[in-house]
């Protein structure tokens, strides 16, 4: 199937971009690597009467080393991402995650900023975002703010990005000094969608007790879905037991799973187990040496 | 798809049931309901919008028929939605009893989704349905507190979510379409 008739227009600017946006309003979509909103387009499930594609302008893309981390223009192909020495070094935990994402295909033309964007609860960039504690910075008719991906995504599919805002970068500090990370996730075939993932980010301090403790699912909720009980590891030494009661209280109290074909609720709560005991392990072993 | 849970609305069981009886009431909490009209004693029919997240809205015409009527207790729905991006057919059994001064609603629905979003939409069924459902309950419960007060209905809370769902049966409880890839 092919998408009905709509109006295309090909910003030059984010000025540009912007009036477009706030011209047409609801019925306008943002296109930029298009990996998950023209096969939705095929499908004729979103039906855009204009599409405004931000392909054209030129400073949106990049990956710049900043003086807090690492500034990734939304519109960076996930593939340059993938590819970049400086992202491996400052923010392995993004760099792991890379090859997780669907197809080298996909990541090819896919971007960094579309996939925040878009909100999928499937999605591995949303739940490495709140994992790394980056902030989205937003541009609107009234000028540029920040945003902390914790708290970036409220709702399904939804995002903090008011109707007339572009996401124009994304900002990854880097890890800090005796902190570790890992990411993983479990599906049916390489490059599905993910039927549960978790990220963690752990730093210990010099005595080797746990000073902070991340944990962030997707696949389970509305969106990365922040596993509250990770704070009970604070302050202690990370023993097998100390990380399996984390596992178990993270798959009874902090998740609440979705059952479908491709997974039951049940399994979904099982990977979660599993998955959490297993990132947390990885990150708690990087952290130390 | 099985869609069941519980709400504890804030009124007493003669009010929700009331509250659920009337289609001027469904219309204005159902997510994306655009009109519901009783057709006949127990049968409604109307359309709603349905779209989440990058699927674009989407009407669908609905019927309802409630039966097993037991006020106010319990009652059962068969619902039956189509529309372009896929269709369901099901049945819905609410339950109230009360709960500390408020009411308990308690709701479990067997539906049949076919269609578009049946086929590449999977994935998101069971999430959409849960976020849509809340919604829907929600806006009930702020519908029941203004009749019971009878200050103006609150509006929805600021950060309401662009979805919009479309739901059926039980009033809140189930969800329809929507998804997404």
């Amino acid at each position: 199937m092919k998408p009905p008739p709509f109006d295309y227009h090909r910003p030059r600017s984010r000025d540009e971009a912007l009036f477009l946006l706030a011209e047409h309003g609801d019925g306008a979509k943002l296109l930029a690597g298009g990996q998950s909103l023209v096969p939705t387009m095929n499908f004729r499930l979103a039906q855009p009467s204009v599409l405004i594609d931000l392909n054209g302008v030129d400073d949106l893309a990049g990956i710049e080393q900043t003086g807090g981390g690492i500034l990734v223009g939304a519109m960076t192909r996930q593939r340059a991402v993938e590819q970049s020495a400086p992202v491996r070094e400052r923010v392995p935990l993004l760099s792991e995650t890379m090859p997780f994402i669907a197809h080298p295909q996909i990541r090819n033309r896919g971007t960094v900023g579309g996939s925040i964007a878009h909100a999928d609860p499937a999605a591995e960039l949303p739940a490495i975002a709140v994992a790394a504690g980056a902030r989205l910075q937003a541009q609107g008719p009234a000028g540029s703010r920040w945003i902390a991906a914790d708290g970036f995504y409220p709702g399904l599919f939804t995002t903090a990005l008011a109707h007339d805002e572009l996401l124009t970068a994304i900002e990854f500090p880097t890890s800090p000094p005796r902190t570790g990370w890992a990411f993983d996730e479990v599906a049916r075939r390489h490059g599905d969608y993910a039927l549960v993932g978790a990220a963690a980010m752990v730093c210990l301090e010099a005595g080797g007790a746990c000073n902070d403790v991340r944990i962030v699912l997707l696949s389970v909720g509305d969106g990365p879905v922040v596993a509250a009980s990770a704070a009970q590891l604070a302050g202690e030494a990370p023993s097998d037991d100390a990380i399996r009661d984390l596992a178990d209280a993270v798959t009874h109290h902090d998740v609440d799973p979705p059952g479908d074909i491709h997974a039951s609720a049940a399994y979904r709560r099982q990977l979660t187990r599993v998955l959490t005991g297993r990132v947390l392990r990885r990150a708690i072993e990087r952290a130390g040496r | 798809m099985i869609v069941e849970g519980s709400y504890t609305l804030s009124g007493p069981r003669n009010a929700v049931w009331d509250l659920l009886q009337d289609p001027a009431v469904l219309a204005k909490v159902l997510p994306g309901a655009k009109r519901l009209d009783r057709v006949a004693e127990d049968q409604f029919e109307g359309e709603m919008s349905v779209g989440v997240g990058p699927v674009t809205a989407a009407m669908f015409s609905v019927r309802v028929t409630v039966a097993d009527k037991n006020e106010p207790d319990s009652f059962s729905m068969q619902v039956e939605g189509k529309g372009p991006i896929g269709f369901t057919r099901g049945k819905a059994q609410v339950e109230l009893t009360d709960q500390d001064g408020g009411t308990q609603l308690t709701y479990s629905a067997d539906l049949k989704i076919g269609g578009k979003i049946a086929g590449v939409g999977q994935r998101l069924l069971d999430t959409t349905s849960k976020a849509m459902t809340k919604q829907g309950l929600e806006a009930l419960n702020r519908e029941l507190e203004g009749r019971l007060t009878g200050a103006p209905v609150a509006a929805p809370p600021a950060r309401w979510p662009v979805v919009v769902g479309g739901t059926a049966l039980i009033l809140v409880v189930l969800v329809i379409l929507l998804l997404v890839l």
